[in-house]
């Protein structure tokens, strides 16, 4: 066990982050590695004798960095492996190079590498009963093995977790047997360890992600912001960086970091932007022109969200990405090399350029009050960000996101901070049908809401859950309420509470308004690198 | 449960889900990444999806509840990987900002 507040900091993808990697060849890694394994983990595992899968075990699975980080983390805990920072960083960094995932192994499931909140999954029911029950699905997911190596994953639960078979949904079957031999099978044809993906990938050459890029993204708290992204290589997937950019509110950001790529393209980086420890956890696209993630405060993951970065000439953002018919205001298109004419297409007109350099073009735009509803594409000499910019009549319905959201209590001097919860509004207008909620909406974008609370049900009214549970900010931030005892409260119970988030949208004159279902509830005791 | 009579809370909540069909299917249900499904008991939500039917206050029964293994992703299972967790907090209920979490190792 591992309850040292310090470590706290050096979690999971902040542990990554922080890897300086030596400054050596490959050859000479790979071979530093290979010697680590040899001194450190063959006091359980052995060796094979056979070239493509030397060391026992080890050498049957394939993960993510955090996926490795988690198993080296777990043997240090439960096994008695003794290990160095610097050899943990230098056998993660080859473990998933050698045997990581190809990144359309990822697809889908890196929201959990991301630590994006407020995900609901959805797993065969198979998998839901076995193993989602206590953990993650994509935990599962972002994992390769042999069928042998799934099924002794199996053995292992019933090792170290028997109580695995005694919950309902387990103790009501034969929960051993239809694990070992229904859903191991079931993995290892589902998640392969030799698959052509990562074969072709692993051979591929990679690319250098150093260069200027247009980052674009949100913080909650904060808003959109655009930077540019100087990315300098020190040595093989090693990259100092450095950020310079702007809020929408005109607020500057600024900071700088370093990154480690591993696999290729798993982007890990630990940034200080404006004194905030920050991470960012992206994918680099395989031509190395994009990189696309989640960028989160490193003491506070909620607080975070999607980031985009793009390489050569483009055009990374449009904001807002909406504009109503007769209205003025000014439109802010952000990328690299933004040179030549600016094109808004029909019946959107360019009043002024109010500023310009080669990342940034402040417009001010104006619909014509008939000009046509839907989304344009907006140019700027040879590059185009197609349907950016939303044309719309009349707005029709506000999505709150996420919908379904929790939030824990913490704090009140105990060790354990409380994990808020963050709210966007997604603006739509009807469509060409008129109707709100069918499939022809059009999406205009986030729309900044005033946001409020109200008891989810008449138990959550009768308990008054929305005194003690917690507030929402004008920015759509909610903060739940004190961990312990609440003595105020009926059986002292705790300031959990069952509750809907309202966001409401103004229209001119009109507003619409959005839910979303918000359980705020008890503390967690263990904190995973990955869930 | 024709011949047992709902006792306390938990008991007619489970009584009124009409079904045991019903009763699979909140126990089986998705939940938030983080969250555990296993809600007999629950964790974060009960099987009815609110907050009725935790043991709550959650300090009270703490280790009743959770000892040794019931929810390993959100308490530490003191049977086998955490042996230690909490062993100098006696009374979660008094002591429970003693209380942390576990980490994983540097």
């Amino acid at each position: 066990m591992n309850n040292n507040k310090t470590t706290r900091a050096l979690l999971g993808t902040g542990a990554l982050a922080l890897m300086g990697l030596a400054a050596a060849p490959a050859q000479a890694a790979d071979a530093d590695a290979e010697r680590i394994i040899r001194d450190r983990c063959l006091a359980c595992h052995t060796e094979t004798g056979e070239s493509a899968t030397p060391f026992s075990r080890i050498s049957e699975q394939r993960k993510t960095p955090e996926g490795w980080m988690m198993t080296i983390s777990r043997m240090q805990q439960q096994r008695g492996l003794v290990i160095s920072p610097d050899e943990k960083r230098t056998l993660v960094k080859y473990l998933s190079d050698t045997q990581g995932l190809a990144p359309s192994e990822t697809d889908g499931l890196r929201y959990l590498l991301e630590k994006k909140p407020n995900v609901v999954e959805s797993f065969d029911q198979l998998l839901q009963e076995t193993c989602v029950r206590c953990h993650s699905g994509a935990r599962i997911a972002l994992q390769r093995r042999t069928e042998d190596e799934w099924k002794h994953l199996v053995h292992f639960h019933m090792g170290q977790i028997p109580t695995a078979e005694l919950h309902a949904g387990a103790r009501d079957r034969a929960w051993f047997d239809i694990a070992l031999t229904n859903v191991a099978p079931k993995l290892a044809k589902d998640y392969p360890f030799n698959s052509d993906a990562w074969n072709s990938w692993k051979s591929a050459a990679k690319k250098d992600l150093d260069g200027s890029w247009a980052m674009t993204g949100y913080l909650p708290g904060k808003g959109n912001f655009d930077a540019t992204l100087r990315v300098t290589k020190q040595s093989a997937d090693d990259y100092a960086v450095a950020v310079e950019g702007t809020y929408a509110d005109g607020t500057p950001l600024t900071g700088e970091g370093r990154a480690v790529v591993y696999a290729g393209y798993e982007w890990r980086a630990s940034l200080t932007i404006d004194g905030v420890k920050v991470r960012q956890v992206l994918a680099a696209s395989a031509d190395g022109m994009a990189l696309e993630g989640r960028m989160f405060e490193r003491d506070d993951e909620i607080i975070g969200g999607s980031v985009k970065a793009v390489k050569g000439n483009a055009i990374a953002a449009v904001t807002p990405s909406y504009i109503k018919q007769g209205e003025r205001k000014v439109i802010t298109v952000s990328g690299n090399n933004l040179k030549g004419n600016v094109k808004l297409g029909s019946g959107l007109k360019l009043i002024s350029v109010v500023s310009r350099d080669s990342s940034r073009i402040q417009l001010l735009v104006e619909a014509s009050s008939n000009a046509r509803v839907g989304a344009k594409d907006v140019k700027v000499g040879r590059v185009s960000a197609n349907a950016a910019l939303a044309v719309y009549d009349k707005l029709d319905r506000v999505e709150i996101t996420p919908s379904e959201s929790i939030a824990r209590i913490g704090g009140a001097g105990g060790p354990i901070p409380k994990q808020k919860s963050a709210y966007r509004a997604v603006g739509y207008t009807a469509g060409a049908d008129g109707k709100p909620g069918t499939d022809d909406d059009l999406r205009l974008g986030y729309m900044p809401a005033a946001w409020s609370l109200k008891p989810f049900d008449e138990i959550a009214k009768h308990d008054n859950d929305i005194k003690y549970a917690g507030t929402i900010d004008r920015d759509g931030i909610f903060t739940p309420g004190d961990a312990g005892l609440n003595p105020e409260r009926k059986m002292s119970t705790n300031n959990v509470g069952n509750l809907t988030v309202v966001g409401t949208v103004q229209d001119g004159d009109s507003s619409v308004q959005g839910e979303a279902h918000l359980l705020v509830t008890v503390q967690k005791f263990v904190t995973p690198i990955i869930e | 449960m024709k011949h047992l009579k709902s006792f306390n809370k938990k008991a007619k909540m489970l009584d009124q889900a009409t079904s045991q069909n019903e009763v699979e299917e909140v126990v089986a249900m998705q939940s938030i990444v983080g969250c555990t499904s296993v809600n007999d008991p629950g964790w974060e939500v009960d099987p009815f999806g609110g907050l009725g039917s935790l043991c709550q206050p959650m300090e009270s029964d703490l280790y009743g509840c959770a000892d040794a293994c019931w929810w390993p992703a959100q308490v530490p299972d003191t049977m086998s990987s955490h042996p230690n967790w909490s062993q100098d907090v006696a009374k979660a209920n008094e002591d429970w900002r003693k209380i942390d979490s576990v980490f994983p190792e540097e």
